[in-house]
């Protein structure tokens, strides 16, 4: 391990760094404007082994692993697949201790991301470099450290703001999905990493937990779990496992959805002798009931604004998606193709409303415009494709999929419509839900 | 000779706007309007009758199957009884009567077709169905209770018609 080449290469960048965090406090633009793109223009981008010291397992493979699946999932970059050329240039530069933009250039990047990190067997850290590689300077520089375990975070944090400084979008690097398993032979509450990693059982009730949703604050979950012959509403907390009993109404509490400043929630509850949603406080108190009629009326979402909910409804005779004021009311149908739309999830951007559309036979999933009504369908093929779930970004969207006796979790992106699976393919996960962003980020 | 030329102008007149009507109607475009389903409430898609309010049942209520009664059935997307199974619907009110102390819970399920949720509240639709008709037989409302399972209790797991139609279905268990 060539050291005196890694302090050669430090300093500069330690130096950097100082120079970045003065700079920052300065008044300096957020957004890198150089590389501008089009619409639907990616950026390309070199990621090179970052040099890696310490006792730790995590390898430079793992962390360059992690920040291609985020940038070139992001939709805004394209990721160098070429790594043994990247690989070459970056031991020729270290060789040098120069960066040799013309080498880069050459291999189609535009954006150069280089870095060092410490992986230690209790801590982790890695500091990295963004480079404008045809004006030949530093975009910016940043360190991030915590505890050993929490690696990826780091990586993802650093793609986030990878993301932001040069497009000034918002990333979803740093979010995660919760899900439903059934792996230890009951349906628990599951939560991951956006990108399918760090799977981590959340509940423990043994029995069916389902329908989970995230409070905005992203330390609690709520969900519908059966406790004897009780259906019930559930919230759980991420860190400590304890839950607690929001709502044990006679019959249904389902389809729990957490308003997005975090203090009231809608349900679907039976208790007034027909399937209906309700509006409650966010600690399952004071149910008011939003919709009436002889109809069955299920799956409430907000809008992001919390001025309105979009539901599922079979008034018409079969069930589409309706939207009303969260205070009840008049409902405006939404959905007029197809006999069968149910499962709506409303974009953090308020324009579209995903859900799930029969076709043929076949369970798509689709989106429809508040305003205009139309419709796009993103998935294709075969395969019950259920339970769409927005990312913070407005772009992202994670599904369920059952094809084969099993069902998986997919993500895509909306205006790339190519589904990445996230899930192992070894069982059932389903009724997916994407977090909001982590505090902070 | 006048009333021949004022009716052979009056016909020329209707003639011509007649022409002219048939003349507009073809140039006219054909515009295209979006397909609004009127809003019909079939009666298979409405619980019949009023809303029956559910009861809070007593706090350690345990329930066991019977062995009693056959579980009822329902068509695909549908919770309306049919009337093939109102006899089943006959003796487990007739029992209840017997058995006036005794409170059953009615479980709604669904086949594995549909989405996840959607099945949910087609579940429960099912079971307010049955406690509908049980009502309507003269049983107490609150001695009925209702619980959907959605598709996540299937009876038959296999993928098939036969399967579907077993796992479409309400289900009767009874308190302790």
């Amino acid at each position: 391990m060539g050291s005196r080449n890694a302090r050669q290469y430090v300093l500069p960048i330690i130096a950097a760094v100082l120079a970045v965090v003065a700079a920052e406090r300065a008044p300096a633009p957020e957004v890198y404007l150089s590389i501008s793109k089009g619409f639907g223009e990616k950026i390309i981008v070199a990621v090179p082994l970052f040099e890696a010291e310490g006792a730790g397992t995590v390898g430079a493979d793992d962390v360059r692993d992690v920040m291609s699946f985020d940038l070139g999932h992001s939709g805004y970059f394209s990721v160098v697949e070429n790594t043994a050329f990247v690989d070459e240039n970056e031991a020729a530069d270290r060789a040098t201790g120069e960066i040799d933009f013309a080498e880069w250039l050459a291999l189609g990047a535009e954006v150069l991301v280089k870095g060092t990190m410490e992986a230690g067997v209790s801590e982790f850290s890695l500091e990295a470099e963004v480079y404008d590689l045809a004006q030949g300077q530093s975009i910016f520089a940043r360190r991030y450290s915590g505890e050993a375990a929490r690696w990826r975070e780091a990586a993802h944090r650093l793609a986030d703001d990878i993301v932001r400084r040069l497009t000034g979008e918002a990333g979803v690097a740093t979010t995660s999905i919760a899900f439903v398993s059934n792996a230890t032979g009951a349906k628990e509450i599951y939560v991951m990493d956006y990108d399918g990693e760090n799977r981590r059982r959340i509940t423990r009730d043994n029995t069916i937990a389902t329908y989970p949703d995230w409070f905005p604050d992203g330390r609690r979950i709520v969900y519908t779990m059966y406790r004897g012959s009780r259906q019930e509403l559930h919230a759980v907390n991420i860190s400590t496992g304890e839950t607690g009993v929001l709502t044990e109404f006679p019959g249904l509490n389902a389809f729990p959805a957490v308003s997005p400043r975090g203090n009231e929630m809608l349900a679907a509850l039976s208790r007034d002798g027909n399937t209906e949603i309700y509006r409650l406080r966010a600690d399952g108190t004071d149910p008011r009931r939003l919709t009436y009629g002889r109809s069955t009326e299920s799956s409430p979402c907000w809008s992001p604004d919390g001025r309105r909910v979009a539901f599922v409804s079979d008034r018409s005779g079969t069930p589409q998606i309706y939207v009303m004021s969260a205070a009840g009311g008049r409902a405006e149908r939404l959905t007029y193709q197809g006999g069968n739309n149910t499962s709506p999830d409303w974009s953090p951007n308020g324009d579209l409303v995903a859900f799930t559309s029969r076709v043929d036979g076949v369970y798509q999933i689709c989106t429809v415009d508040v305003e205009t009504r139309e419709v796009v369908r993103l998935t294709t093929g075969g395969g019950s494709k259920e339970d769409p779930s927005w990312a913070p970004d407005g772009r992202h969207i994670v599904y369920s999929k059952r094809q084969g006796g099993k069902t998986d979790l997919y993500m895509l992106d909306i205006l790339d419509l190519q589904p990445i699976r996230l899930t192992d393919g070894s069982g059932d996960y389903t009724s997916p839900s994407w977090s909001g962003r982590p505090e902070g980020a | 000779m006048r009333k021949f030329l004022v009716l052979a102008l009056g016909v020329a007149l209707v003639a011509g706007f007649a022409l002219s009507l048939g003349g507009c109607a073809s140039r006219e475009e054909v515009v295209e309007e979006p397909i609004i389903e009127p809003e019909i409430q079939e009666e298979t898609s409405a619980l019949t009758g009023e809303d029956i309010p559910l009861t809070e049942q007593p706090e350690d209520i345990i329930y066991v199957e019977t062995h009693q009664f056959e579980d009822i059935h329902f068509e695909f997307d549908k919770y309306a009884i049919r009337p093939v199974d109102e006899g089943v619907l006959s003796s487990v009110a007739r029992w209840l009567e017997e058995n006036d102390e005794i409170r059953l819970l009615i479980e709604g399920h669904c086949d594995e077709r549909g989405t996840n949720e959607y099945n949910m509240a087609l579940g429960e639709q099912r079971a307010l169905s049955a406690r509908r008709f049980l009502v309507s037989l003269g049983v107490d409302a609150a001695r009925i209770g209702t619980i959907s399972y959605g598709e996540e209790r299937p009876l038959d797991p296999r993928s098939d018609e036969d399967a579907w139609a077993k796992n479409r279905r309400a289900h009767f268990v009874v308190s302790e």
